[in-house]
């Protein structure tokens, strides 16, 4: 053990190991598709193979007779048992708010239908080959700017033109133009940023138990978010909140899409109701890639506006975000973000957008890392970028020129962000110098080389409640938490958050265990089970989990300390100001004889014998943490890159991130956020994409085909930090789960147009695959001979 | 209507002799997490792309979801919970703690197996480093993976 991890009162900002890596390393984790409850029944879900129809027959008789097969929950049967899941975010006149556990027309490939249970999940898909459903096609509609036209079909009736949401953002669009008219230059392009799939490792899956005796459901699952989850359970079976539990046991990855309760999931519960046995359903990869909802679809047609001095006038973009079947929970959210965070670390005179969510016979987009900040950075930057090629200037200096300066912080943005702390020249500054460094003399191979920089301030730590409220997002933004001494003297941290890969077992100890004066190895996290965890409505998502739920451990762990101090004060007859708790002993300062253990003074507080007149038993403090605003993190990223004229393959040479997420905790763990961040900024920018065909079957199936990033396309990287506390979260600390995410499109893009600016106004597409870069390269006249 | 076809299959598991009946269609990986409960083996795609099922067949990686259970008579399987023998991480593990290459955990056995599969045969860093694109993981970037890789190794050489 370290010196640092055997220390009190040093733990934060330590490279602290995490605690719970041992049962993870020797196989000792339990995932959902670990647990092996007796008796337990296979599920297969039943889902549409087509795009848009109406289920006109459905017979499950011959399915009945296979061996194993034990019942089928037909989707008229499901109809009747279950509510609309609800929207959770809802936009200003937002045409669809819920939508049904099973349609009676589904719109998109892969949609739940009905359940299958059979003895062992190859009977059971044995069995669902068996089902007969028939649909009465309809026509369909699978781009979101054919599905704005007058001949597409109408999916929706609250939504005509498959219009879910339009709303302005920003300045109002009068005074955008006027602004933009007066500017000396505008850059205009298109941007489109493709579909993704999130693509935790561990797919999603449930194991559901009913009790008739007690009449209480428990749902195991693979979730980022078990309060969350089960409010929308109950709701849509009918039950009340206290018969349904919801448990995530150790999740393999997360990323955004499992921050929802699914209709799959209801179907699952549902099934296991009637069958009076546990039911388990593991998603499978293929499912996955049609069930699971997909993240980042979105076209901007952009504009910015600047004077021949370089100075920023305007930016405007109008957004089509393909939102897929039916808004889901978080619906146009990542549109919303991406208009709001557009103006970056930037001035302008005006600034705003317009964004409009449209429906489509796809799956339902939602929450990816980066929700909409990754394309808001791509958009932003790729116009920074071609405004200094007009003007014939250094992208760096053009960037300096028009940052917010430290001292104009706090500064309050046209979409009504309140920057909070920091100083963004400085993160780009020091990127700038970095990406230059230790780079080799660029061979003579053939291949063009250039460097690209994607500056951005991220929206972190969702965040006060009352915003919440404002955009419409029905979350608390507040975390709990319960830090107590147990009687033994180690301590026991209980959550509302739910750690899935983060190392928030760890980091959230580390708080605790500071203001405890206790080693890392006295705390534990306990969490991820609504019947022990505190009330968590948003869960682990939107980069939160270390501000708000870690604020809400520093102020209880903190009271905790001034109640331990004020007992050992009464035990010793010394002045609580006086003493300090070191390694589980709590003593006068200097006088280390003078001292109890802090076993001692939790036994005497949980005995409740010799308190100090006033005092209240036991050493247990609750915090509810409803954070005072928003904290923003920021970066800059600089890619360096290699660009073959023959192939159009980018090769990353050097890749730098310069980052400010406030205070620390654990920089191990940052770092490795930060690495993992990257990684799928780089899938979003060179590899991956959803793909349909015209008829609204994707033409994705598996890993092979949806290409992620490996060991060979992701390079070792440069990642320092500065630390600028936030002014509104106990601790200091600033979200940056999602950050590393948001830039590397943007920095690897700029790179490519500084490396072959003959394609710079073609760079506007992710991913840059290959084939796409030969082919701006073929347009451009630039591509060369094998 | 028959059920489907059946057969006893015995080989080695970490060193212990095992006796099972399972349908000829059963996967190794569900043989392994379902039939003998050892579920340190993941399963990320059960399509032979992600590597979080690898185990060892006779000392060789193998992806455990592209394997029928029949395939696996006589020989001897190795899987993570082998690893760690009487209860301590192996040098392979304290890497992976020590650099943090491992967030959610879901990958890491297959990695740890791929790699002591290289290790066991005597091959050096740039092997492992070169045999990591067989694994995908959504959570570390690898970056720490490969620094685990050859801190594992530099102990190798140094001990």
């Amino acid at each position: 053990m370290s010196d640092a991890m055997s220390r009190p009162g040093t733990l934060v900002g330590q490279r602290v190991l995490r605690v719970n890596d041992g049962k993870l390393l020797t196989g000792a984790g339990t995932f959902v598709d670990d647990l092996h409850l007796p008796g337990t029944l296979h599920a297969v879900v039943l889902r549409s193979p087509i795009a848009h129809g109406r289920l006109v027959a459905f017979d499950a008789a011959e399915a009945l007779t296979m061996p194993g097969v034990v019942d089928v929950l037909a989707p008229e049967e499901a109809r009747d048992a279950t509510r609309p899941l609800r929207c959770v975010w809802l936009m200003p006149g937002q045409g669809q708010v819920d939508y049904p556990v099973v349609p009676r027309v589904v719109r998109h490939v892969g949609q739940a239908l009905g359940v299958l249970l059979a003895t062992s999940v190859a009977a059971a898909e044995d069995g669902a080959e068996r089902v007969r459903m028939e649909f009465e096609e309809l026509p369909c509609v699978v781009d979101v700017e054919a599905a704005l036209g007058d001949a597409a079909p109408q999916l929706d009736p609250g939504c005509p033109g498959n219009v879910a949401v339009d709303l302005p953002r920003g300045d109002p669009p009068d005074a955008v133009e006027a602004a933009i008219a007066r500017a000396d230059h505008v850059v205009a392009m298109r941007f489109a940023i493709q579909r993704l799939a999130g693509s935790p490792l561990e797919a999603r899956g449930v194991v559901a138990s009913w009790s008739p005796a007690t009449g209480e459901l428990t749902m195991w699952s693979s979730t980022q978010v078990p309060h969350h989850a089960r409010d929308h359970l109950a709701g849509a079976l009918g039950l009340a909140l206290d018969r349904v539990r919801v448990v995530a046991p150790d999740v393999g990855g997360g990323f955004g899409p499992k921050d929802h309760l699914y209709a799959d999931e209801v179907l699952v519960c549902l099934a296991a109701m009637r069958a009076r046995v546990p039911v388990k359903w593991i998603e499978d990869r293929r499912e996955a890639f049609t069930a699971t909802v997909h993240g980042r679809e979105q076209i901007h047609e952009a504009r910015l506006a600047f004077d021949d001095d370089g100075r920023f006038v305007a930016l405007h973009s109008d957004v089509l975000a393909d939102l897929g079947a039916h808004p889901s929970n978080v619906g146009a959210g990542p549109a919303f973000v991406a208009t709001g965070m557009l103006e970056g670390p930037y001035r302008f005179d005006s600034s705003g957008g317009r964004v409009r969510g449209v429906l489509t016979n796809k799956t339902p987009a939602g929450a990816y890392r980066g929700f909409g900040m990754q394309q808001a950075a791509w958009v932003r930057e790729r116009l920074v970028d071609e405004a200094a090629r007009t003007l014939g200037a250094d992208p760096a200096e053009l960037r300096r020129r028009n940052m917010i300066r430290a001292d104009e912080l706090p500064y309050t943005t046209h979409t009504h962000q309140n920057y909070d702390s920091g100083d963004y020249a400085a993160a780009l500054e020091r990127a700038t110098e970095l990406v230059g460094e230790g780079l080799p003399a660029a061979p003579d191979d053939g291949r063009r080389r250039g460097v690209g920089l994607c500056s951005y301030v991220e929206f972190t730590g969702l965040g006060p409640s009352a915003v919440q409220e404002i955009v419409g997002f029905a979350l608390g933004g507040y975390e709990t938490a319960v830090v107590r001494v147990e009687p033994d003297g180690r301590a026991t941290v209980l959550t509302g958050v739910s750690p899935h890969g983060q190392g928030l077992e760890t980091s959230l100890a580390q708080l605790a265990a500071d203001a405890l004066g206790l080693p890392i190895t006295d705390v534990r996290v306990v969490h991820g089970d609504t019947a022990t965890a505190p009330y968590s409505a948003a869960g682990t998502i939107a980069s939160r989990s270390m501000t708000v739920g870690g604020g809400a451990v520093v102020r209880a762990a903190g009271r905790l300390r001034v109640k331990i101090l004020d007992l050992a004060g009464h035990l010793l007859e010394a002045a609580p100001g006086d003493l300090e708790i070191i390694q589980g002993v709590v003593q006068v300062r200097g006088s280390p004889t003078a001292a109890v253990p802090l076993r001692t003074v939790a036994e005497k507080a949980w005995l409740a014998w010799g308190l100090p007149p006033g005092m209240a038993p036991g050493l247990e403090e609750k915090d509810l943490h409803d954070p005072q605003d928003i904290s923003y993190s920021y970066a800059t990223h600089a890619a360096a890159v290699a660009v073959d004229l023959a192939t159009g393959r980018i090769e990353i040479e050097r890749y730098v991130v310069v980052h400010d997420c406030g205070v620390i905790v654990n920089p191990m763990i940052v770092d490795g956020q930060t690495h993992g961040g990257v990684a799928q900024g780089i899938g979003n920018a060179l590899l991956e994409t959803l793909v349909y065909d015209d008829v609204g079957q994707p033409r994705i199936a598996t890993f092979h085909d949806y290409v992620l990033p490996g060991t060979g396309e992701v390079p070792d990287m440069v990642v320092e930090h500065t630390q600028t506390p936030s002014p509104f979260i106990p601790g200091g600390m600033k979200g940056m789960g999602e950050g590393g995410t948001i830039a590397p499109a943007a920095a690897i893009g700029n790179a490519l147009a500084n490396a072959v600016p003959e394609i710079a106004h073609l760079v506007t597409e992710t991913p840059m695959t290959p084939a796409r870069v030969w082919g701006w390269l073929d347009a451009a006249g630039v591509a060369t001979d094998w | 209507m028959t059920g489907p076809q059946t057969r006893v299959v015995r080989f080695a598991v970490n060193g212990r002799p095992v006796q099972v009946t399972t349908e000829v269609r059963t996967l190794v990986s569900d043989l392994l997490r379902h039939d003998l409960e050892l579920t340190g083996t993941h399963v990320g795609c059960e399509h032979g792309a992600c590597g979080a099922c690898t185990v060892l067949v006779d000392g060789a990686p193998m992806r455990s979801c592209l394997m029928l259970a029949p395939q696996v008579d006589g020989r001897d399987v190795r899987t993570v919970e082998g690893l760690a023998v009487g209860g301590d991480l192996d040098a392979l593990q304290e890497a992976f703690r020590s650099e943090h290459g491992l967030q959610c955990g879901f990958c890491t056995p297959g990695i740890l197996m791929t790699l002591t599969g290289e290790r066991e045969a005597g091959r050096t860093v740039e092997d492992a480093l070169a045999a990591l694109p067989g694994h995908l993981c959504r959570c570390t970037g690898y970056v720490n993976v490969r620094a685990a890789v050859r801190r594992a190794w530099s102990q190798l050489e140094g001990s």
